[in-house]
């Protein structure tokens, strides 16, 4: 089912409760009554079109009408963005290794293998880590500095010099696949970890670990299908513009 | 996960939904496509492996679907026959369904090739499990040697390294080579303590 304005605010969440990480994200607090998305969007002052297409895509992986989504800002994209990654370091990482930790109080036998499952993960933390921040520190910036150049009236040399240093396809090229050490992982719980003495940590970690990739997966195909073909279009607009000059 | 998949060949579009929803009821069975018309069919045979073929010959001219029928010889073919006076001698059918079977007769008659799939798939399955040289190729991954050090180690080329390497991420389900390390020491392929100079 698709998400229209119209649509209940707290249906989406009975329709899918996964929903409640994103509407964190947007700064939505629950306690919206019967109130509709349009309405409860406008109380918090979120773009209710962003929202939609955001939600939408969450909830349905299918579902991507790339040209809605382009024509919004690169700074609400961004900043949205920026809001997942703040969710994996602050929300799902910590839960992830209390729930190891947790685990490896629990089990006396396999405490040596939760423990390098344990320093597995930490690796893995320290990869997700200098991912996003560099996407924060090079990436994100760079993107607001085209989209400013594109909206002025003249290119200034400085643009053009700092394409010449970076640009998105180097972006691109660099975005590796940071969701491989996590399929690893679920798969050595799945299948060879023998079963440790709490299972239920252990479904509740996998819960978090499955969790996490499907919010990664979604995350990258907003940066490879909306972020990086709006800001490679606006590349070229400023390189032909300064070519005429 | 294994599924067994179908292909279902008939000019009926209720037909074909009905059959898919029968078929639908024997766990692990999967319909890969529905076909209603000769062209599509052939493209669609040619291309896409079926564990099993349903199909009504009444859609075919008859040479040329036996042709099509032999090059995908790894298919077992269902007739789907609506008239049962009709003479088909000259069809490879495993197995025969009729128009007026009951859900019971359909579902026996495909519980039965899919049993018979099965026990083959099974003697597949064996394979499944990781080799004596695969393994030895995962201990020396797991220790943190290259691909060049571990074709020299066990004198074959890097080239064949790396098939190995693709074979057993495919086998295991593990793509890093951190990951080999953990898998390689659950199962007691290294000893925890060869690791200590392995970076995770």
């Amino acid at each position: 089912m698709i998400i229209t304005k119209d649509n209940k605010m707290a249906d989406v969440i009975h329709m899918n409760y996964s929903t409640l990480s994103v509407l964190n994200r947007f700064g939505i607090e629950l306690g919206f009554g019967d109130k509709s998305v349009e309405d409860v969007c406008q109380k918090h002052e979120v773009d209710i079109n962003f929202f939609l297409e955001i939600i939408n895509t969450f909830i349905n992986e299918d579902y991507f009408p790339k040209k809605h989504l382009q024509s919004f800002s690169i700074a609400l994209i961004n900043d949205y963005l920026k809001k997942t990654h703040d969710y994996y370091h602050q929300v799902k990482v910590p839960a992830i290794e209390q729930l190891m930790d947790q685990m490896a109080h629990n089990c006396y036998t396999q405490r040596n293998n939760i423990n390098l499952l344990t320093n597995f993960f930490n690796d893995y933390k320290q990869e997700l880590l200098n991912h996003t921040q560099r996407e924060d520190k090079i990436v994100f910036p760079y993107t607001l500095s085209i989209e400013k150049a594109f909206n002025a009236p003249q290119i200034d040399k400085e643009t053009v010099k700092l394409m010449e240093e970076y640009s998105i396809d180097i972006f691109e090229s660099e975005h590796d696949n940071i969701e491989e050490k996590l399929f690893d992982l679920k798969n050595i719980i799945i299948k060879y970890l023998p079963q440790p003495k709490n299972f239920q940590l252990c479904n509740k970690l996998l819960d978090e670990l499955f969790t996490l990739e499907k919010d990664l997966n979604d995350h990258a195909r907003i940066e490879d299908k909306v972020l990086v073909p709006k800001i490679r279009a606006m590349e070229g607009v400023i390189r032909k513009k300064f070519s005429e000059k | 996960m294994i599924y067994l998949s179908f292909i279902i060949c008939d000019q009926s579009f209720l037909i074909r939904k009905g059959l898919a929803a029968v078929i639908s009821k024997i766990p692990s069975t999967k319909i890969l496509h529905s076909i209603d018309s000769e062209d599509e069919a052939y493209n669609i045979l040619k291309n896409t492996h079926a564990d099993f073929i349903i199909l009504n010959p009444d859609i075919f001219y008859k040479q040329k679907i036996e042709d099509t029928l032999k090059n995908v010889c790894k298919t077992r073919t269902i007739g789907l026959i609506s008239n049962p006076d009709k003479d088909i001698s000259n069809f490879p059918f495993a197995e025969i369904i009729y128009y007026n079977d009951t859900q019971s007769t359909i579902l026996k008659k495909i519980n039965h090739l899919i049993e018979k799939k099965q026990s083959t798939l099974k003697k597949q399955k064996k394979q499944e499990e990781i080799s004596s040289r695969e393994a030895s190729i995962v201990k020396y991954i797991a220790l943190g040697y290259t691909n060049k050090e571990i074709a020299d180690k066990l004198f074959i080329s890097s080239h064949t390294v790396v098939t190995h390497r693709k074979n057993i991420t495919r086998k295991l389900g593990i793509k890093t080579a951190p990951g080999l390390t953990i898998y390689a020491i659950i199962n007691n392929i290294i000893n925890i303590e060869d690791t200590k100079d392995v970076k995770f």
